[in-house]
């Protein structure tokens, strides 16, 4: 993928998805910022790798309402943002009183708890720590803002459940560069603050992961000897000659080599030799030099001989009854390393570098080949830590379902009838509301106005507020009355993606139709028209008791008896009047 | 230039590279939304090999204003 830019990653991703069969593998990924970037580039190198995945990317800003919705995938991904928990957190921290910020820090430790209870069936879920990197790496104090990240990893490692991986996002942005990680233009804009490159990096992180659950973790690494497990040959230097020992420059450079696949034998890899050598030679050497590491109660397999190599890999992977996929091979040679690669294409090689100090990180990057989860016995000895702190946390807020989540949150909702300084805005939101729109209509500032001086067209619009601060105007309606006839219709009714999931719509909706009873009106005509993007709005009409009348592959008309109107009674949320003088708009649910 | 900017706005937004003509902007083209217009600016800079700015990627409405934005920044 590293060679692929963005646009031929695109391409390739819809060629292989082409070819996906019925059977996917679903991952959802969900955030409270926008990371659709991720979709494709996380797409392709899980299909590159054999995996046939689709990735669905949540709702803007609803992470515990997609933790419901998207329970049953085969794994979830959650990009949980500190910046973004709250509009501009990153400077109002640094603002706030202690009380301010705990109350926070209560919120949203109580949102982790819910979401990831509704993900306890989930078979994993990638769940990134919390950064402040991107907003105060230059600062030298640690400052409130990264107090809040520190505390809020602190309690997501002390409390997750064992289907929950934490990703250290520091660790990518570390390897990539901060300025190569983040892009502020659209940040402010589109509350999208990583590049296409931090995509691909954390895409390439957590593969790993995605190749143990699949069963494509490698199972065993195969070493050339000469130059590769020590400095120097052993068949024209000797066993006096070569170098192995910490003690010099090269030989410290194979100690490690050597102790990382000790490490990697203790683990459970197995560990093999291949290399064009005398057998005898090798066999006392690894027997009698006292700084090999590499014993043979370490190397489950010896091919030391001087007949090809991609024989000997075949007779290896043959003998101990796994797959030319599930090994790496490690050779100096580049002749030898290319014809494994034009041979057995299947086996995963890689070459030991010229600049020497580099073959330790290289090894380092391909042991995560062999990642094969957690141990379990730590995570046994977790679990029963994390049920002992529940315990002793009962004064914390759990939340047992979704109303009570949203009463947390104390919505108040505030309706606007005909408020000519919310032209621009309604206009702007005709324009480009996509998902929550019923009928898609895109009005200029002009046309809104029109209808506000309209007799017989009242525009309505909401601002909607919580606990932590205001959203604005997200929501607007537009209803044409005709008086004599006793009979509204419904022009436009949308909502701003970044409020969807809350059950506004429906709180919306009763101060709609209460506003129309109030101005005698006895049927409600709407219509929802289909486009590519709005299907979250397709069942609106329905499930607000209207009753379907005509419909067609694209457009359905519904019709209300406004006396039949069956409201949600949603009571979490506060409605409140925009105006003084329009306090007849108000009514309770 | 214009070769290239049509296979890039064909790819990203998954439509036919015929159906994409001079003319092409968010409003004739119905996966042009500001999602994926941010997929968009990203392809294109890396493909022209262009940092734009942010008055850049805002104003990048339509195949014309695209051509143009990048014929100013020297781009081939």
């Amino acid at each position: 993928m590293k060679d692929l830019s963005y646009t031929e990653i695109l391409k390739a991703n819809q060629e292989l998805g082409r070819s996906l069969t019925a059977e996917t593998y679903n991952i959802a990924a969900f955030s409270n910022s926008t990371i659709n970037l991720l979709k494709e580039i996380l797409e392709y190198s899980l299909r590159a790798e054999g995996i046939p995945a689709k990735v669905h990317i949540g709702d803007y800003d609803n992470i515990v309402q997609d933790a419901r919705k998207y329970c049953e995938s085969n794994g979830v991904i959650i990009f949980w943002e500190l910046w973004n928990v709250l509009e501009g957190l990153p400077y109002k921290a640094e603002t706030w009183d202690e009380k301010q910020l705990n109350e926070l820090l209560e919120k949203v430790k109580g949102e982790i708890d819910f979401t990831l209870k509704n993900l306890q069936k989930t078979p994993f879920v990638i769940l990134n720590k919390f950064s402040a990197l991107p907003f105060n790496a230059v600062s030298l104090e640690t400052n409130r803002f990264e107090q809040l990240a520190r505390q809020l990893n602190r309690y997501l490692e002390d409390h997750v459940g064992r289907n929950v991986h934490l990703i250290d996002l520091d660790k990518v942005i570390a390897g990539l560069g901060l300025r190569e990680s983040v892009d502020l233009r659209h940040y402010y804009s589109s509350k999208a603050l990583y590049t296409v490159n931090f995509y691909r990096a954390y895409a390439q992180h957590i593969m790993p992961f995605f190749c143990s659950v699949n069963g494509k973790s490698k199972k065993a690494i195969i070493f050339d000897c000469d130059n590769t497990l020590w400095k120097g040959i052993l068949g024209e230097d000797g066993m006096e000659r070569i170098e192995m020992s910490p003690t010099t420059k090269d030989g410290a450079i194979f100690a490690e080599i050597q102790a990382l696949a000790l490490a990697l034998a203790k683990q459970g890899v197995i560990i093999g030799l291949c290399s064009k050598n005398n057998y005898q030679e090798v066999e006392e050497l690894i027997a009698r030099h006292p700084d090999m590491q590499l014993r043979d109660e370490h190397i489950a397999i010896k091919k030391i001989n001087w007949s090809d190599k991609a024989v000997n890999l075949r007779a290896i992977v043959q003998e101990l009854n796994i797959g030319l996929d599930s090994i790496v091979y490690v050779d100096d040679s580049p002749f030898e390393i290319d014809f494994i690669r034009r041979e057995i294409p299947e086996v995963k090689t890689f070459q030991v570098p010229d600049k020497l100090y580099d073959y330790p990180r290289l090894m380092r990057e391909h042991m995560n080949l062999f990642y094969k989860g957690s141990s379990t016995e730590e995570d046994i000895s977790k679990i029963k830590m994390y049920k002992r702190q529940l315990e002793r946390e009962e004064a914390k807020k759990e939340f047992v379902n979704m109303e009570e989540y949203f009463a947390s949150l104390k919505l108040k909702m505030t309706i606007f009838e005909n408020d000519e300084s919310l032209i621009p805005r309604i206009s702007q939101m005709c324009q480009k509301t996509n998902q929550f729109n019923l009928t898609t209509k895109r009005y200029t500032e002009n046309e809104i106005k029109n209808f506000i001086c309209h007799e017989g067209a009242r525009v309505y619009a909401f601002s909607v507020s919580d606990k932590f601060g205001d959203s604005g105007v997200t929501g607007v309606s537009i209803a044409m009355l005709d008086a004599k006839s006793s009979v509204a219709e419904i022009d436009t009714f949308l909502m701003s993606c970044r409020v969807i999931g809350r059950n506004l719509e429906y709180a919306f909706m009763d101060q709609l139709v209460e506003a129309l009873k109030q101005s005698r009106i006895k049927t409600v005509k709407a219509n929802y028209i289909q486009t590519a993007k709005n299907g979250v709005a397709k069942n609106f009409y329905d499930e607000c008791s209207f009753i379907l009348d005509v419909a067609d592959k694209n457009s359905s008309k519904y019709v209300l008896d406004i006396s039949r109107y069956r409201s949600k009674n949603i009571n979490y949320i506060e409605v409140r009047n925009g105006r003084k003088d329009q306090e007849n708009f108000i009514y309770s649910a | 230039m214009e070769e290239k900017i049509r296979k890039i706005l064909s790819i990203v937004l998954e439509v036919p590279e015929d159906e994409i003509n001079e003319g092409a902007t968010p409003y004739t083209v119905e996966n042009w939304d500001s999602l994926n217009h941010l997929k968009l600016i990203t392809a294109i800079e890396e493909e022209f090999g262009v940092k734009l700015t942010d008055q850049d990627v805002l104003e990048m409405q339509s195949f014309k204003l695209i051509k143009s934005i990048l014929s100013n920044k020297d781009v081939r």
